[in-house]
């Protein structure tokens, strides 16, 4: 049987994880899992929503060495987590507290369990087991799954750190902003530490002195894994930061010059990552000096009548890009904007159909459309929804949708109208929503 | 509404102009939750408010844990925190 490694290089004294100032090492780490596999129930899928990284680390291995596959939810939202429960009714739920997720049965990851046993040996993998499922939400409705194989999250993760130019001398620390449910949270803020023998911080900073405190919590060298959304935050509080090496951001692009403002004012790189869910991580740039982005080794561009496609040995078969992009020789591609019905909030990619359909299903909504204004640098933009819901207030169709969407969608106003611009084939323009968006807000500037 | 401090008034103005909310500064109850069922704001709105208080008050907000965000419990607590760290 094929396996890959759990851990790249090991040496049980070396540090893995800082946890509020506390270092854990690697052989501490294998003790965890070990003690924690022997306790999980025979379930072949678990929802692990633990927050802190170290915790949903061991509950990530352990189940690897059961042989179960970890569930990522799209989001928190109860709808979500009440849908995967009923699509993978014999799951369990790995906590830190006491969250439950009805009716699946939930197992609380230990605090740690104390020394490490003697000699360890690092587990194996098979490469073909699906570690993880993601989840993307489809134009049907229904989040899509997306199984990944350990083989592929360990090929990603040799891959980042080779570009990145990573060598296991370096002994980096990782300090991540993103969630480690979230794929680019899990490839980059988990596997690539792990694949690497570097450590981590195993909280997850928000706010500007959230991230200095974090970088200052932990030895040199440093790498930053986060958003642009942080970037422009720390760039604007002209943050001084501790020494960090790198700095990768995903989810959006980042300006030019923000990246610029970025390495000048943090004397670093700053590298971005370009993925989606259904191939994780597919190529790198940095940003200030290159446009075009740099396949992954091992990933091979195909220019298709209909777009870009992208195949990779751990892929099963070619998979199209969601975003528009264009070919530059074998192994570089420019990305020039969405798909038409892909929306990104936040890292966060919704099919605009999808999200139409679950606002035409609420009780009282007689038509109604999600619209996604121009997007300007730096800042996040937000759907607006127009509806016709004769009778009902926007809080009714807010809290409906507030169950069935992943709140960063929620529309950001929800405008009640009497009718949609639609034309005689029934359709609804960009423009006729913009035409009716400028009238909306002049009425509001108007008092009316 | 006479139980609203100035400067409660002044930072739901912030709130309502940064996040291009549909309501009045005014409809923003002091205790209300800002986030999950009261206003419904995320933690990407959190980092925005986070910043524009930052320009603002010069105080930078921190949150031990970002799931809590008890600074930004409520517009009250909120002010409490800017009144006792702003530097502006």
């Amino acid at each position: 049987m094929n396996t890959a490694a759990l851990l790249g290089p090991y040496h049980a004294d070396r540090v893995l994880a800082w946890e509020k100032g506390h270092a854990i090492t690697y052989g501490h780490f294998l003790s965890d899992v070990g003690v924690l596999a022997d306790l999980l129930p025979e379930r072949p899928t678990v929802i692990n929503l633990a927050d802190d990284r170290y915790r949903f680390l061991v509950g990530f291995a352990a189940a690897l060495i059961r042989s179960q596959t970890t569930l990522l939810p799209p989001s928190r939202a109860p709808g979500a987590l009440a849908h995967i429960a009923r699509e993978y009714d014999t799951s369990y739920c790995l906590v830190e507290g006491t969250e439950q997720v009805e009716p699946l049965p939930s197992l609380q990851i230990p605090k740690r369990t104390g020394s490490p046993a003697g000699v360890v040996k690092v587990p194996r993998i098979p490469v073909d087991h699906p570690a993880v499922v993601a989840f993307t939400s489809g134009s049907t409705g229904i989040p899509h799954p997306h199984s990944k194989t350990w083989g592929s999250l360990v090929a990603v993760a040799r891959s980042t750190g080779t570009r990145l130019g990573f060598k296991t001398s370096d002994q980096l620390t990782v300090v991540a902003t993103v969630p480690h449910q979230h794929m680019y949270g899990l490839e980059a803020a988990m596997m690539l530490p792990i694949q690497h023998g570097m450590a981590f911080h195993a909280g997850r900073p928000l706010f500007p002195d959230d991230v200095r405190l974090a970088l200052e919590e932990v030895p040199s060298p440093r790498m930053l894994v986060t958003t642009p959304l942080h970037i422009r935050a720390c760039v604007a509080a002209r943050l001084r930061l501790p020494q960090v090496a790198c700095v990768l951001s995903a989810t959006a692009p980042l300006p030019g010059t923000l990246a610029k403002q970025a390495e000048t004012l943090f004397h670093t790189r700053v590298y971005e990552v370009y993925g989606f869910t259904e191939a994780g991580s597919v190529a790198t740039r940095h940003t200030v000096t290159e446009n075009a982005w740099h396949v992954l080794d091992g990933i091979a561009l195909h220019q298709e009548s209909n777009g870009c496609s992208l195949q990779a040995p751990y892929l099963r078969g070619p998979i199209p890009f969601p975003d528009l992009v264009s070919m530059q020789g074998s192994d570089r591609f420019l990305l020039h904007g969405r798909g038409t019905d892909v929306v990104n909030i936040g890292g966060h990619r919704g099919s605009l159909s999808d999200l139409n359909q679950k606002l035409n299903e609420i009780e009282g909504v007689q038509d109604g459309v999600f619209f996604l204004p121009d997007e300007t640098g730096g800042s996040v933009t937000r759907l607006i929804a127009f509806v016709v819901a004769p009778g009902k207030a926007d809080k009714h169709i807010l809290s409906a949708l507030r169950t069935v969407i992943d709140p960063i969608f929620l529309p950001r106003p929800l405008h009640l109208v009497s009718s949609l611009p639609r034309n005689e084939t029934g359709k609804l323009t960009r423009e006729a929503l913009l035409g009716l968006l400028q009238k909306l807000r002049n009425g509001e500037r108007h008092g009316t | 509404m006479s139980d609203v401090s100035p400067l409660e008034a002044e930072v739901a103005e912030l709130i309502v102009r940064t996040l291009t909310l549909k309501v009045e500064p005014a409809q923003i109850q002091p205790e209300e939750p800002l986030f999950g069922d009261g206003l419904g704001l995320d933690s990407i709105d959190a980092l925005e408010l986070s910043l524009a208080i930052s320009q603002f008050y010069g105080h930078q907000i921190r949150s031990d844990d970002p799931d809590t965000i008890a600074t930004f419990a409520s517009l009250r607590s909120l002010c409490q925190s800017i009144e006792k760290h702003r530097t502006k």
